[in-house]
């Protein structure tokens, strides 16, 4: 059985109660709907000649409405139950496994895609016993009612073939028709929002010149082409409809014609004539409940996508604590994908800088020093201990990372600095370190400003990012580009604050800027994702080639 | 205050075409048409026709129904296009608001810088309320109209089935219409929840290697799951009263059925025959029935997702400005009236008139003063500017220079009247720097606003200059390359330094005797940059420039170095001598630095 079959049966089985009310609810509703025409036909043939069993007839009637009612009503809160309860276990297991798993999954999956499997698909899988419900509950009573109306008279049957056959048509005709006028559509819209978002960037420009008014006209300039499309929409929509709309009733009026005659010759009863007027609107609705089994096979592929999520693997944490130590960090035979260390030691409380060209594995040998990345073979050590068998919040309490683009989490900039932090006592500090404090300070609400409402510059969510790592990372912090959006000015303020942190914990910086590598106390170099050299930044710049990852020409 | 503006769109777009209104329920008489003849055809068909041994009057009838069918499909199709009449304007309506609102909020005093992807929504939203409307207007009307027919239809069949029927169905309406408010706050409240969630799954799945590298992964975990939480139980809330609506649909629909059946031996008793028991089912099971359930829909669902869409709308675009013509007045005076100004432009006794009044005034002088000036982003917020004191002669060229963050952009702002001061004075030659006419002044931002239209236009967008002009400035400013003065400009296609030497163009071709020059030349090379520089002095008038490059600074007459609190002022050579940042700063400026 394919995975995400197993996560469907996996879903009905551990749904709870409320698969079996939407079993019973369902066929039970189905039968009732089924008989509904019958019952009432009899009821009036019954009622109409005053036979004895009238009442019981009518009695009867009521019942099966009741019944029907019911499961209808049940059926619904059934529904709507089943899929919350599903779809709440089924997101909580891959929020876990998502987050167990870290950024090896933003490889696999891209953020909007992740969100996709976690939100609508899991909803869709979640459906899987609904859709199965649905499906008997919409299957039974057509079904049964051609097989009722056939009973009846199998001419009736034939009608009502060839009128689904019209249908299906229509409806295919149709939505060939809306496709490509919607495309039109959206080319004036997706013009008219172009042409916003070019004012919007312009915002100062028309600020200053006071021209907002004119600008508004000119971004409505399409606005009447949009409306001329729009309408031409709603006219493919409307005649589709006239043909849609006709096809029921006139089929059910040729069944009453048919059975007419049948009356006026004797052999149906008025009551059989009304239920087989029933039959065949109920029957027109075979479409429909074909339309129903689409749902489980949706269900089936959302359940695929997401175990396709819970298959990707995590990394295992040991329990293991940190014992006392300066930070060093140990790279032992270490090899990833494009990237061969080898054995390298960064001696601990110093400032190395790792340097290369663009391509050169310095981002991937930063990402193994803090454990974000796994190394296909050896072991990267922490004050002796290997990373992976690192209790993981001790893990995360001893390294901090900075990034060149970090992503913010957390409602405001206060929260986005503080993040996982038990303690945020620092954060003023960290941020003053990271030369983000004026700014905040600056901002309507300080360091209570939501993040959400206010746009920040590349070197403003770099600063952020740094002062969050300076919050944290008791004996190692790595810098992975992390100030490359700063202007001149603030990068030395950020590069001299660290240079002089007292606590010395082992800094790894990788940089593009020579000054960076300059006030190193070490430098690595890395060239086509290996080890070139390392050592003080005054001996290796006697190289021409290490000036060169500089742009530093030959002179 | 937004809730008003809401029902003033509804109102506006239903009211605005009384024509399509008429319309409307001409169309919509006939295509309620079966629901009238439904029963009693099929009555009359039974009882005078096929039971009464006359199939052919039988056939008549429901020939008669079927031609009616017919007519109220075709009826049905321009019922939709009058309710498309009516929806489209109210689409035109909301995306109008949608832009202006996005303007007025991007360009409004205190904006730091827009948000694209709000308004995006907002534009998404726009759809969902046009579609909403419709489907509302139309199940709104489609139920009254068929409810008028069944009731006429029943009283001409059988006055004594609809005695039977209507109590019912009353009663299921009412319960609906009882349950709807709870309804509505449940489904909002899902929406609402639905909405969240979403946002902190995407927040998590954004930030994944930064949770993971904050070692957060409980406490982001634990956040998101109660989001889930909070979802499922807004679910469960929406099953539970959809099924108490599933109910009230069932009373109406099913009771009035039962209720005729009950009945039956009353009405025939009364002369009522097979056919018109069978005939009144027909009203309920075919017309009344399916008419309540379009209503729910109609109601439930379509109600609700307008409400939300209308909600988001009004509440992204921000306040809708009042009644007066968004354009302020402009009551300005040639530079040759000099000071006999007509407006008492100084003294702070005159009143203060409001922003849409404002009256605009051109400046005798192009000298920047500011006095005392000290400002803030918000009440809680430090202040960007501190009691500062600037003046900027007539004619002369001021660089400022400092890190990002320091207040450059916030003092042009200021100077340009973007910005209005929490305490002091800005004002150029005399007059307060917001009531500056726009021809007094430009200010041109590092981001270069370039629209869709051609060269001549973007380039005539803050004056009327000839063709001649537009080509002379565009030699002078080395900006002879970018294509032909008719030819339409796609900003997406341009470099960056393309797009700034169009508005550095369209700034020297301004009459604005004051220059506000906000790193409109990051995107230049240095040569470019000085050459512009060069032609700016050229071109005469005040010119204050927001360093990108120090080289900048070595052209200016003088230099306001901003750093945080320190703000020093001076030539570039003293203050080469008596700052030690200034001198740091030239040590270490390096020309190759964009950003």
């Amino acid at each position: 059985m394919r995975a995400g079959d197993r996560l469907v049966v996996e879903t009905v089985r551990r749904g709870g109660p409320w698969p079996g009310v939407l079993a019973v609810t369902t066929l039970a509703g189905a039968a009732g709907e089924l008989a509904l025409p019958y019952v009432m036909g009899r009821a009036v043939d019954a009622l109409v000649t005053a036979q004895p069993g009238a009442v019981s007839w009518l009695i009867g009637c009521a019942g099966v409405t009741a019944v029907v009612a019911l499961c209808e009503s049940f059926g619904v809160w059934a529904r709507g139950a089943s899929g919350a309860h599903a779809a709440a276990r089924l997101r909580r297991g891959i929020l876990r496994h998502v987050l167990g798993v870290g950024q090896a999954m933003t490889r696999r999956f891209p953020a909007g895609e992740l969100v996709t499997r976690a939100g609508l698909n899991a909803e869709e899988t979640a459906r899987a016993p609904e859709a199965v419900a649905g499906t008997l509950g919409l299957l039974v009573p057509t079904l049964g009612a051609l097989v009722a109306l056939t009973l009846i008279d199998p001419l009736l049957t034939l009608a009502l073939g060839v009128g689904l056959v019209l249908i299906l048509l229509v409806l295919r005709s149709f939505l060939r028709v809306t496709t490509t006028m919607a495309g039109d559509y959206q080319q004036v819209q997706g013009e008219i929002a172009a042409r916003l978002l070019d004012a919007l960037e312009g915002a100062r420009t028309i600020a200053s010149a006071g021209t907002g008014a004119e600008e508004a006209r000119r971004i409505l300039g399409p606005l009447p082409r949009l409306r001329a499309h729009g309408l031409r929409m709603w006219r493919a929509n409307a005649t589709a409809g006239v043909q849609a709309g006709l096809v029921v009733p006139l089929l059910e009026v040729a069944v009453l014609a048919v059975g007419g005659f049948l009356l006026a010759a004797g052999e149906l009863t008025v009551g059989e004539l009304y239920a087989a007027a029933r039959y065949a609107v109920l029957g027109a609705a075979l479409s429909t409940s074909l339309g129903y089994l689409g749902g489980l096979a949706r269900a089936r592929s959302a359940a695929g996508r997401l175990a396709d999520v819970l298959a990707v693997p995590s990394g295992p944490h040991g329990g293991r604590a940190l014992p006392a130590g300066s930070g060093t960090v140990e790279f032992r035979g270490v090899s990833a994908p494009g990237l061969s260390v080898g054995d390298l030691v960064i001696p601990g409380g110093t400032v190395t800088a790792v340097v290369g060209r663009s391509g050169s594995g310095k981002s991937l040998l930063s990402a193994l020093a803090a454990r974000l990345a796994e190394p296909d073979r050896g072991t990267v050590l922490l004050d002796g201990v290997p990373l992976a068998e690192l209790d993981r919040a001790a893990l995360r309490r001893a390294v901090s990372c900075a990034f060149e683009r970090p992503v913010l989490v957390g409602d405001t900039i206060g929260e986005a600095i503080g993040l996982g932090l038990d303690d945020d006592s620092g954060v003023p500090a960290a941020a003053r370190a990271a030369r983000a404090d004026t700014f905040i300070r600056r901002l309507p609400d300080g360091y209570a400003t939501s993040l959400a409402l206010t746009p920040l510059s590349g070197g403003e969510r770099q600063r952020i990012g740094l002062a969050r790592a300076f919050a944290r990372g008791e004996r190692l912090l790595v810098l992975d580009d992390a100030t490359s959006s700063l202007d001149t000015i603030t990068e030395r303020q950020v590069g001299r604050a660290l240079t002089a942190e007292s606590h010395g914990r082992t800094r790894l910086v990788v940089a593009h800027r020579l000054a960076t590598a300059a006030r190193a106390d070490l430098v690595v170099w890395l060239e086509d994702g290996v080890v070139r050299a390392q050592g003080p930044h005054h001996e290796l710049w006697a190289d021409p080639c290490y000036r060169a990852v500089f742009g530093v020409e030959e002179s | 205050m937004t809730g008003g503006i809401r029902s003033r769109l509804l109102w506006r777009a239903l009211r605005r075409e009384p024509y399509q209104l008429v319309r409307l329920g001409g169309w919509s008489v006939l295509e309620a048409a079966p629901a009238f003849l439904i029963g009693l055809a099929v009555a009359r068909a039974i009882e005078d026709g096929f039971a009464a041994g006359r199939p052919e009057t039988g056939l008549a009838w429901l020939a008669a129904l079927g031609v009616t069918w017919a007519v109220a499909a075709f009826a049905a199709r321009q019922v939709v296009l009058a309710v498309a009449a009516i929806a489209e304007p109210f689409r035109d309506d909301l995306l109008a608001h949608v832009v202006r609102g996005a303007l007025r909020t991007a360009t409004a005093a205190h904006a730091l810088r827009p948000d694209s992807a709000a308004v995006a929504r907002a534009g998404l939203q726009v759809e969902l309320a046009r579609d909403a409307f419709a489907a509302l207007v139309t199940t709104l009307r489609g139920f009254a109209f068929t409810v008028i027919s069944v009731v006429l239809g029943l009283l001409t069949l059988a006055p004594g089935a609809a005695a039977l029927v209507l109590p019912p169905f009353a009663a299921g309406l009412g319960l609906f219409l009882a349950s709807l408010p709870r309804l509505i706050r449940q489904e909002r409240a899902y929406l609402v929840a639905d909405e969240e969630l979403t946002k902190a799954m995407t927040s998590m799945s954004l930030g994944l290697r930064d949770i993971v590298a904050c070692g957060a992964e409980e406490q982001v975990g634990a956040r998101v799951e109660d989001h889930v939480g909070r979802q499922a139980g807004a679910a469960r809330a929406v099953a539970k009263v959809t099924a108490i609506r599933t109910a009230a649909l069932a009373v109406g629909g099913w009771l009035p059925v039962v209720c005729l059946l009950a009945g039956t031996p009353w009405l025939v008793r009364d002369g009522a025959g097979a056919g018109v028991v069978v005939g009144a089912l027909a009203y309920v099971t075919q017309s009344l029935a399916p008419a309540l359930g379009g209503l729910v829909q109609g109601l439930g669902a379509s109600g609700v997702r307008l409400a939300a869409s209308l909600e988001r709308i009004t509440g992204s675009a921000g306040p809708e400005p009042g009644p007066a013509s968004p354009e302020p007045v402009t009551g300005s005076v040639g530079p040759e009236a000099g000071a006999a100004s007509p407006e008492p432009v100084t003294g702070s006794a005159a009143p203060e008139p409001g922003p849409t009044t404002t009256v605009r005034v051109l400046p005798p002088v192009a000298e920047v003063e500011l006095r005392e000036v000290t400002f803030a982003y918000g009440p809680h917020a430090d202040p960007v500017l501190d009691r500062f004191d600037l003046h900027v002669r007539e004619g002369e060229r001021l660089a400022v220079v400092g890190p990002s963050g320091a207040g450059k952009s916030t003092l042009a702002a200021l100077v340009s009247g973007l910005l209005r001061p929490d305490a002091g004075e800005v004002s150029v030659g005399g007059v307060p720097a917001h009531r500056v006419d726009r021809r007094g002044r430009v200010l041109i931002p590092q981001e270069a606003y370039v629209f869709r239209g051609s060269l001549l236009e973007n380039l005539a967008y803050l004056g009327d200059p000839s063709r001649s002009e537009i080509e002379a400035v565009l030699a002078v400013l080395g900006a002879d390359r970018l294509g032909d003065l008719d030819g339409q400009v796609d900003p997406a296609a341009l470099s960056a330094g393309q797009r700034q030497l169009i508005a550095l163009a369209r700034a020297y071709l301004a009459p604005a005797r004051l220059v506000v020059l906000d790193e409109a030349t990051c995107h230049l090379d240095p040569a470019a940059e000085a050459r512009v520089e060069a032609a700016f002095a050229e071109r005469g008038g005040t010119l204050i420039v927001v360093a990108h490059r120090l080289s900048s600074a070595q052209r200016a007459d003088r230099v306001l170095l901003m750093d945080g609190a320190r703000v020093q002022l001076g030539t570039h050579d003293e203050l080469v001598r008596i700052s030690p940042d200034y001198a740091d700063l030239v040590g270490h400026w390096k020309p190759e630095r964009t950003s």
